[in-house]
């Protein structure tokens, strides 16, 4: 499964991504929305997990930005942010919507869970 | 039932919600870092008790980071604290720059994701004044909210505290699409309120793009 994180938090994402490895996941990290939008031009993406919350374009406009290039991938938000308001918009639009910190087990689940609705 | 808010505490109750929100959310972050760097030693750990070899380098990095981020946090609830306090007394004396200060780095993660650098330029010797802190606190970050809108392409706002014969004015620059319905606009309603109490005045050069917030050496008199 091809994975690319997008998180500001350089520290973060990376570290999230080495653990992703290590469960079998190919997980590529980037740390802004610019880098996002090079990368997936690139290269093909089953899911990608993305900050809301990010300085010039945030999450949810990149999700727009991203499934331009890629229609049929997969969207999970990550977020510090605990709004009820930001929870149910990001609800609505993405397959999940967790927040941080993140529970890896939480995690792979929900990435499975998103996948699966995929192949359906 | 009626609900009857005066338009100071609801803008001070505003602006409080709104620093706690981007606060905890600054907070979370940290220990989201914190989060996976622990997770990433006990993998490692399981893995080493199988046999892999353990990369020091790497380990060193968590642990660097992992401090980085408790010094992060550290600082974060240091500042909330500092606001939570400017609630203490009605009127105090206040160092200007430190308010400033204070303010930049509280507003940090809200402009820093609007795009827009806000800095400053502190006056030597600082000025002090006795006024409201909480209440010039939340001024400035309304000016800020309200300039950050108009800044253009530059992207940036500068404050400047000064001393003056009756007090001291902050600068606000960098706001080149600043009209004269936009600044009549943002004076009504909690901003009015908030310069009565703070016995304040603002002004609006357009053509300059600069707006001055005028405070008085007391607000006591």
């Amino acid at each position: 499964m091809q994975l690319l994180l997008v998180d500001d938090e350089k520290d973060f994402v990376e570290t999230l991504a080495e653990r992703l490895s290590l469960r079998g996941f190919q997980a590529d990290w980037v740390t802004s929305a610019k880098a996002a939008e090079e990368i997936i031009k690139t290269k093909k993406y089953d899911l990608v997990l993305l900050d809301v919350k990010m300085p010039h374009v945030g999450g949810r406009e990149l999700k727009r930005i991203i499934e331009k290039q890629q229609p049929d991938i997969k969207t999970i938000y990550l977020t510090g942010h605990g709004s009820e308001e930001d929870y149910q918009a990001g609800s609505a639009e993405a397959e999940h919507y967790l927040m941080k910190p993140i529970n890896i087990n939480h995690l792979i689940e929900k990435i499975h869970d998103a996948l699966g609705k995929k192949e359906d | 039932m009626t609900l009857s808010i005066d338009p100071v505490g609801e803008a001070g109750l505003k602006f409080y919600s709104k620093i706690s929100a981007s606060i905890s959310h600054e907070i979370k972050n940290s220990l989201a870092v914190i989060n996976e760097s622990a997770g990433y030693l006990e993998d490692v750990s399981l893995m080493a008790k199988k046999g892999m070899a353990i990369d020091v380098n790497r380990m060193e990095a968590l642990a660097g980071s992992m401090l980085k981020q408790v010094r992060r946090a550290d600082t974060i609830t240091k500042n909330m604290n500092r606001l939570a306090h400017s609630l203490d007394e009605p009127v105090c004396q206040t160092d200007l720059n430190a308010l400033i200060e204070l303010m930049l780095r509280l507003s940090e993660r809200t402009t820093v994701t609007r795009g827009i650098k806000v800095s400053a330029v502190f006056s030597e010797p600082a000025v002090t004044l006795f006024t409201n802190p909480f209440f010039l606190q939340n001024l400035i970050w309304l000016i800020l909210n309200f300039a950050m809108d108009l800044t253009g392409d530059t992207k940036a706002i500068e404050m400047t505290p000064a001393k003056t014969a009756s007090g001291a004015d902050i600068r606000f620059t960098g706001i080149h699409q600043l009209t004269t319905a936009a600044g009549k606009t943002f004076q009504e309603g909690p901003v009015r309120s908030i310069l009565a109490v703070l016995k304040s005045t603002l002004q609006f050069d357009e053509k300059s793009g600069i707006i001055i917030l005028q405070l008085p050496d007391t607000i006591n008199k």
